[in-house]
């Protein structure tokens, strides 16, 4: 028994990162425009994928159902509207189907789940259907990005994947489902890169 | 493990892994709460875990964080949740099998929304299938009962 325990512990330490990632900003102004745009690029083929997009929608509280898994992109089914408490408390918590688990695992076809609980993102974070220089803008924003600057966006993205929130679900959703391109850490980088770079948006 | 489901503490010996669905129903034999799909899409499996309504076929065992209340023991036969009441002076069930599924989703909504709207209504229920289409009642029958339990 107490070597179960042992092994257990070993397997799960406590306060393991659930998907651990290095924050290393370069230096202000050390990245081209032409490098930081084209990292932006990059972080904008993360943000509009359906494992991110799909919850940053706007201010009809509806999540999507889009992505390689549809055979056409539309709203959640069920009749689902998160509320303006984003998280379902209206009516129907999102909690009640996507549970908040140990695992960031799934079954096919099953409600997601994370390791925190389920909502949609605060709406002047939409994403959904927005272009890249829409996305760029708003992240560039702190009165709509949570107040943070480069280097907090990407610290952000580090703390939540470490605790399994929604930034480690999308880049690995379980249950066969097609994950948000590049992985966490290129992501981290990138966003770094643009930062760096001045936050350059395109036209 | 322990679980406490309707009040009472159970250990039991049963996989982390395992939906608490399947607890309910094979080890603590409480088959009131129905098995629909297994993977959230119809409601059947519909309990509360500290008032909130929960699917049970998605929530393992070790991942439970709460008291649960199943269909048994929401109310009883001589004194029966307003839910229930209003459930059979409606005459809401035709096959019945979805139901009480239906029941608790409704129960948690009149939690959440003392006097809910149709609208309300229709967006807490439609996780909720019903083969048998009873929806109409299903309506009229959760107004009933936010009515009773305004009046109680």
């Amino acid at each position: 028994m107490r070597w179960a325990a042992l092994l257990l512990a070993l397997a799960a330490p406590a306060g393991a990162e659930v998907m651990p990632s290095v924050v290393a900003p370069p230096e202000p102004g050390s990245v081209s425009i032409t490098d930081g745009l084209a990292a932006w690029a990059r972080v904008y083929e993360v943000v509009s994928h359906p494992r991110c997009a799909n919850c940053h929608t706007g201010s009809d509280h509806r999540p999507m159902w889009s992505g390689p898994e549809y055979d056409n992109a539309g709203p959640h089914g069920m009749n689902i509207i998160a509320g303006e408490s984003r998280m379902g408390i209206e009516t129907l918590p999102c909690a009640t189907c996507h549970v908040t688990a140990s695992t960031l695992d799934s079954a096919p076809h099953a409600a997601p789940n994370a390791m925190i609980d389920w909502r949609l993102a605060p709406v002047e974070m939409e994403w959904f259907g927005l272009t890249s220089a829409q996305v760029c803008a708003q992240m560039s924003d702190p009165e709509r990005n949570g107040d943070r600057d480069w280097i907090e966006l990407a610290r952000h993205l580090q703390e939540d994947a470490a605790h399994g929130g929604f930034v480690a679900w999308g880049f690995q959703p379980g249950g066969d489902r097609q994950p948000a391109p590049h992985g966490l850490q290129s992501h981290i980088d990138d966003v770094l890169k643009w930062g760096a770079a001045g936050q350059p948006c395109p036209e | 493990m322990q679980v406490t489901v309707n009040g009472q503490t159970h250990d039991i010996d049963a996989d982390p892994q395992m939906p608490l669905l399947w607890a309910l129903r094979e080890v603590l034999n409480l088959t009131g709460t129905k098995y629909g799909c297994g993977i959230a899409q119809c409601g059947a499996c519909t309990v509360h875990v500290d008032g909130m309504a929960v699917r049970s076929c998605q929530l393992r065992l070790g991942d439970l964080n709460g008291e649960v209340t199943t269909i048994e023991g929401l109310g009883q036969p001589q004194a029966l949740h307003a839910v229930q009441a209003a459930w059979i002076d409606h005459q809401v069930a035709q096959c019945g099998y979805c139901q009480s599924g239906q029941v608790m989703s409704a129960a948690a909504l009149l939690m959440l929304n003392a006097s809910p709207t149709d609208q309300d209504i229709d967006r807490a229920m439609s996780g909720n299938l019903c083969r048998c289409a009873t929806y109409p009642r299903i309506r009229a029958a959760v107004h009933d009962a936010a009515r009773r339990l305004a009046g109680s």
